[in-house]
């Protein structure tokens, strides 16, 4: 089967997810301009999608900014300290959440597995990365990418 | 009266959220919480509260594992998801099995009060 997940989806789950989440207002996570910096201290949370469709929903940012979105979630103040359990459980969340919602896009939803964070991101055999999606949070690098196992369809990239 | 609910998700993060939107949403209700579906299990048998809010998708035992476990053991606990899966299925699923109601992440204290409000109030 093939199946089309375009950007402008993926991107309003995002803003979504963010604007119920976190800000409390839709237009604060928009594309990225420019050149992609380099994130010398990335944090990744993914979750899988198993079924018809099989993937992987992946959020990458600085654990800076992990961190940041973590006291947003939590209600802390911005000098207050983050655990570290807290942090991967917070970034695990908003990967997981965004998973749900993209699962929901898909004609025929099989099951999503649990959220893992890590410093890079394991490889998913078969897998390809079909839609990048570099977003702007406050300024900050805050990137979703979409992966999808060939054998189960593919997914192209719409207007932005 | 206060209600007396279990909120049941394998995040903490997240069960802090419920747990705050809830009170954002007008409901002051005294809340323990649960870290998977076992977990809940375990607190409804030990003291049953008037109502279950879990997620779907947890470790040791899924939400709606938990809810039909809950059915058979002779529990009508009121009982509603909180998941980051709304597709029309999971709800025909969820309703099947007994739930009041599915609330899909990301919520609001909006809709929380939308479908809370016409079962529980």
């Amino acid at each position: 089967m093939t199946t089309t997940v375009a950007h402008d989806q993926v991107h309003a789950i995002a803003q979504e997810v963010f604007a119920a989440m976190v800000d409390g207002d839709l237009g604060l996570l928009l594309p990225w301009e420019g050149e992609l910096p380099a994130l010398d201290d990335a944090l990744v949370a993914w979750v899988d999608l198993f079924g018809d469709w099989s993937g992987r929903a992946v959020l990458v940012t600085a654990e800076g900014t992990a961190q940041e979105l973590t006291r947003a979630l939590m209600g802390l103040h911005p000098d207050e300290p983050v655990e570290r359990a807290d942090l991967e459980d917070a970034f695990g969340e908003i990967a997981n959440v965004v998973g749900g919602n993209l699962k929901a896009l898909l004609p025929n939803p099989g099951t999503l597995g649990l959220p893992r964070i890590g410093s890079d991101l394991p490889p998913l055999e078969g897998a390809v990365r079909a839609l990048h999606l570099p977003l702007s949070w406050r300024g900050r690098l805050f990137v979703v990418d979409v992966w999808v196992t060939t054998a189960a369809g593919s997914t192209t990239e719409g207007a932005s | 009266m206060t209600i007396r609910a279990i909120v049941a998700d394998d995040s903490r993060v997240m069960r802090q959220i419920v747990i705050r939107t809830l009170r954002q949403a007008g409901y002051d209700w005294e809340v323990r919480e649960a870290s998977d579906g076992a977990e809940a299990l375990e607190a409804v048998r030990a003291d049953e509260p008037d109502v279950v809010l879990s997620d779907w998708n947890m470790p040791n035992m899924t939400g709606i594992d938990l809810l039909r476990a809950l059915r058979s053991a002779g529990f009508g606990t009121p009982f509603g998801f909180v998941t980051s899966e709304g597709s029309p299925e999971m709800r025909a699923t969820a309703e099947a099995a007994g739930a009041l109601f599915l609330i899909a992440k990301p919520f609001t204290p909006e809709s929380f009060r939308e479908v809370i409000e016409p079962v529980l109030a």
